[in-house]
């Protein structure tokens, strides 16, 4: 077996491959392949529409039984029944799919078990709607007792009116009868006599088919035109109306009837729906198991509908894509298949010679792929080209650590990103929310930002804000000195690892650092940029693309290390000279820099001897390297390629991917396209855009990397600020309030040190490391244009997740 | 202590990266290499820029709040 390639510093090696699948086993074929996952089937019948395919039955079928698989999951959620979660171990191993008979059986189960529900439901909502009828009935019997008091107390003079006066009585809902009563008081010109009472339950309602809060009413009035009126009315409120009797005796013994009919509702329904949550308990056991096999099967039967189907030799033809050193394993497994089942013809795989632009594969292991997402998060790289994917994995965390130098909280970041990792097969398993879920799996990066800048935090000496003193100081206070005193330290020697903690808490700390860190992001950053630019060599060398090198690596790397390669070297080399032991000025390097474009040729400040004829060199080479990078590959690509007018370009060029790109998305066709011809007007405004932006971009985005320095800087002033403006205080007090306040004080710096330098900065520093690796690492060398690799494998199947 | 100490650590640094290239693990091992080698190039870099800036400074500590009895 060939051992399998790496994959992480370029993409792995594709081959376009032809299945040619015999029918009867077509099924067993591809389900196989979706347990082991390594294949990208190309659709071969772009042309022919999706309703005309050759299974398109096949899917139908089982998407109705989908639909009613959903079915049963939104009335298992609604009868509160959990479903039974199954932990089935994803191994990616060749099985044979369940047999087609026992799909089928699914599907007939299915329209069975729907039908019966379906009959069980329906009539349980039939019984709801007649128990909320009568209860509703009942509601109104009783409140008959209170409105036929209420009204025999105030008209009991008035006998005659009160037998003219018939009325309407009813239920409805509680938010309409306000509206009830305003209208009839208009309508009637208020003659009429309205009461309600609140019902003491909410009531099902059959409109909105929930428990409504309702209201009891009657309306007395006269006249039995008025009386229609007033029904009609009620009736388009959506109010229920029953007549109810006006003699207490009929109302009681109306009232018994009704109970004992409430009674036989009552158990009816108890029944109806201990039948139905039986049912529904069944189905509950196996829903997610049916789920997952109909969605493979329907999957399986999608990706058949890609491949190319001759009718005549009952064959079916596929093509995809499949990394080139899977193919053995895919040959061996097809044969084991074919074995199993008993087949005489056998499944065979061939390898098709193409020029067609293989899709990206980055082999990724549970450590590599968050950061490998960072990086396709922002385009996919081009097939075979450097991935930047990889130097990643260190310098992403780096420069956040860069900014986030701080031990405390690199620790505490570092503690809860191990935990993560420690029980990663634990919260692996759980259902984790969005923002948890971020965090889950990015726990790699947050660990090795979390270490990273507990070491960052140990070269700045910072910890929560406070110096460490491990080593002896080299500097050295006076030997005394009076209260009040502005003393200054002597240098006795070189603090060996990190800053010097003499610093800590001196006057003048904030100018050293501010010095220092703008140094270091200037030399990080030219030293990050220039490590990226060397990818672009990397990736010419092995496309072969020698003009590339010639026109656009040595003219913009030459560009590039004499602006900022020599300042980086003249920061160094002024570090490391004694200015004040030599007794001489020390010259800023920023006037120097500026003064070498403005004024060439002269110094004011020697930093070394022959400095104006090195730096007028440097500002010659750097000029001449702007032409150079303009007109080289163009001029190039006018005396070579223009001669023949169909050239052809090199498998991974630029040009052919990027026009091969093109051409499949007009026309996806079985024949070897033909790469569009580029003409010198092309080549030549693409050159310019470059040349422009490389030489903006140099200085811009070396001028990027100060953000280190501004963030890191804005990190330990607000970590001090904290420090001082809760905890400090604690430390004066003494006796009761003294251990109060420190318990107290503590908790807000723990709690707003977690919150804002560990969450918020954490996330501000993170997203300008993204920043600094998305813009200004790779546009160094980073092209981008490739296409995902996106095997065909079964996913985990979920009813959420579904439409 | 002086600008050899920073050329004695980069000799350090690259043999140690010379030897981890040479002895990386069997499995993933382009990841192993390129991960521990640019780690230690990166905290090699970051302690040398330090070490350099203090080497011969030009700015010295000063204070005025430091209490007379922590003289030595």
């Amino acid at each position: 077996m060939v051992e399998k390639e790496e994959a992480m510093f370029r993409s792995a090696e594709m081959s376009l491959i032809q299945l040619y699948v015999p029918q009867e086993i077509a099924r067993d074929t591809v389900y196989g392949l979706g347990n082991l996952g390594m294949v990208q089937f190309r659709d071969l019948n772009t042309k022919i529409r999706m309703f005309q395919r050759t299974f398109v039955q096949e899917i139908r079928k089982l998407d109705n039984l989908q639909r009613q698989y959903r079915y049963f999951n939104s009335l298992l959620q609604k009868h509160n029944i959990a479903l039974y979660e199954e932990y089935d171990e994803d191994d990616k191993r060749f099985q044979l799919p369940p047999g087609s008979s026992a799909i089928d059986d699914h599907v007939e189960n299915g329209s069975l078990i729907e039908e019966r529900l379906v009959q069980l439901v329906e009539a349980s909502e039939r019984l709801e709607l007649q128990k909320a009828d009568l209860e509703q009935y009942r509601y109104v019997l009783k409140a008959g007792d209170e409105f036929f008091a209420n009204t025999g107390a105030s008209g009991s003079g008035d006998e005659l009116l009160s037998r003219s006066v018939s009325f309407v009585t009813g239920v409805i809902p509680r938010a309409k009868v306000g509206t009830l009563e305003q209208i009839l008081w208009r309508v009637l010109r208020g003659n009429l006599f309205f009461k309600h009472v609140e019902l003491p339950q909410p009531v099902y309602d059959a409109k909105s088919k929930t428990k409504v809060a309702k209201n009891a009413f009657i309306v007395f009035s006269h006249g039995d035109f008025i009386l229609q009126r007033i029904k009609k009315i009620a009736e388009s409120l959506d109010a229920n109306l029953y007549e109810i009797s006006e003699s207490q005796e009929e109302r009681s013994k109306e009232l018994g009837t009704l109970n004992t009919r409430l009674g036989d509702v009552y158990t009816v329904l108890d029944t109806t729906t201990t039948t139905l949550e039986t049912e529904l308990y069944a189905v509950a056991k196996v829903l997610n198991y049916w789920n997952k096999e109909v969605s493979h099967e329907k999957s399986v039967y999608e990706i058949l509908n890609l491949f190319n189907f001759d009718s005549n030799r009952k064959t079916l033809i596929g093509e995809g894509w499949i990394p080139t050193d899977e193919l053995d394993t895919l040959q061996q497994q097809l044969a084991k298949l074919t074995s199993t089942l008993g087949v005489d013809v056998p499944s065979i795989v061939q390898v098709l010679e193409t020029n067609r632009t293989p899709p990206t594969f980055h082999r990724t292991n549970k450590f590599t792929e968050a950061f490998q997402n960072i990086c396709d998060c922002y385009g996919i790289a081009t097939y075979r080209e450097v991935n930047p994917g990889l130097p990643t994995i260190v310098t992403f965390p780096f420069m956040f650590a860069v900014m986030f130098g701080d031990m405390g909280h690199g620790a505490l970041m570092a503690m809860v990103a191990s935990l993560l990792v420690i029980y990663e097969k634990k919260l692996g398993k759980m259902k984790r929310d969005e923002i948890f879920d971020m965090a889950y799996s990015g726990r790699y990066i947050l660990l090795l930002m979390g270490l990273f800048s507990i070491y960052t935090g140990f070269l700045y000496n910072d910890m929560f804000s406070k110096s460490l003193t491990l080593f002896k100081s080299g500097w050295k206070w006076p030997d005394h000195w009076e209260l009040g005193e502005t003393i200054f330290a002597k240098q006795v020697g070189v603090y060996p690892f990190g800053l010097d903690w003499a610093w800590h808490g001196t006057e003048n700390g904030l100018l050293f650092s501010n010095s220092f860190k703008m140094k270091l992001s200037v030399l990080l950053g030219f030293i990050h940029m220039t490590y990226s630019y060397m990818f672009s060599l990397v990736n010419a060398v092995y496309f072969q693309n020698w003009i590339d090198i010639i026109g656009n690596f040595i003219p913009g790397l030459l560009f590039m290390q004499g602006i900022f390669g020599y300042l980086s070297v003249c920061i160094v080399y002024k570090w490391s000279v004694d200015w004040v032991k030599d007794g001489k000025p020390a010259p800023g390097l920023l006037n120097m820099l500026i003064n070498m474009f403005l004024s060439p040729g002269n110094v004011e400040e020697h930093l070394y001897p022959h400095q104006a004829t090195v730096q007028v060199f440097l500002l010659v080479i750097a000029l001449i390297c702007v032409p150079c990078l303009l007109l080289i590959k163009p001029l190039h690509f006018k005396f070579t390629q223009e001669k023949h007018h169909q050239h052809q370009p090199l498998p991974g060029s630029e040009e052919g991917a990027s026009s091969q790109n093109q051409l499949e998305l007009l026309e996806d066709d079985d024949d070897e396209e033909e790469a569009a011809g580029h003409n010198f007007g092309d080549v030549m405004i693409h050159q310019v855009i470059h040349t422009i932006e490389f030489c903006l971009n140099t200085v811009s985005h070396t001028a990027s990397y100060l953000r280190l320095w501004a963030l890191s800087l804005a990190h330990a002033q607000l970590a001090a600020v904290l420090w001082t403006m809760t905890i400090q205080i604690a430390f004066g007090m003494t006796g009761f309030i003294g251990v109060f306040m420190t318990v107290i004080l503590f908790a807000m710096w723990f709690v707003l040190t977690c919150v804002i330098l560990v969450v918020m900065e954490g996330t501000s520093a993170m997203l300008h490391s993204l920043r600094l690796h998305w813009v200004e690492s790779m546009s160094k060398f980073f092209e981008g244009e490739g296409t995902p690799y996106e095997p065909f494998v079964f996913k985990a199947v979920d009813f959420e997740s579904e439409p | 202590m002086s600008f050899y100490t920073v050329v004695a650590v980069l000799l350090v640094v690259a043999l140690t990266s010379a030897v981890f290239w040479v002895f990386a693990p069997k499995q993933n091992q382009t990841v192993w290499r390129s991960t521990v080698i640019l780690t230690l190039s990166m905290m090699y870099l970051m302690w040398a820029i330090t070490y350099l800036s203090q080497l011969h400074p030009l700015v010295e500590p000063r204070r005025a709040d430091l209490r007379p009895e922590f003289a030595e």
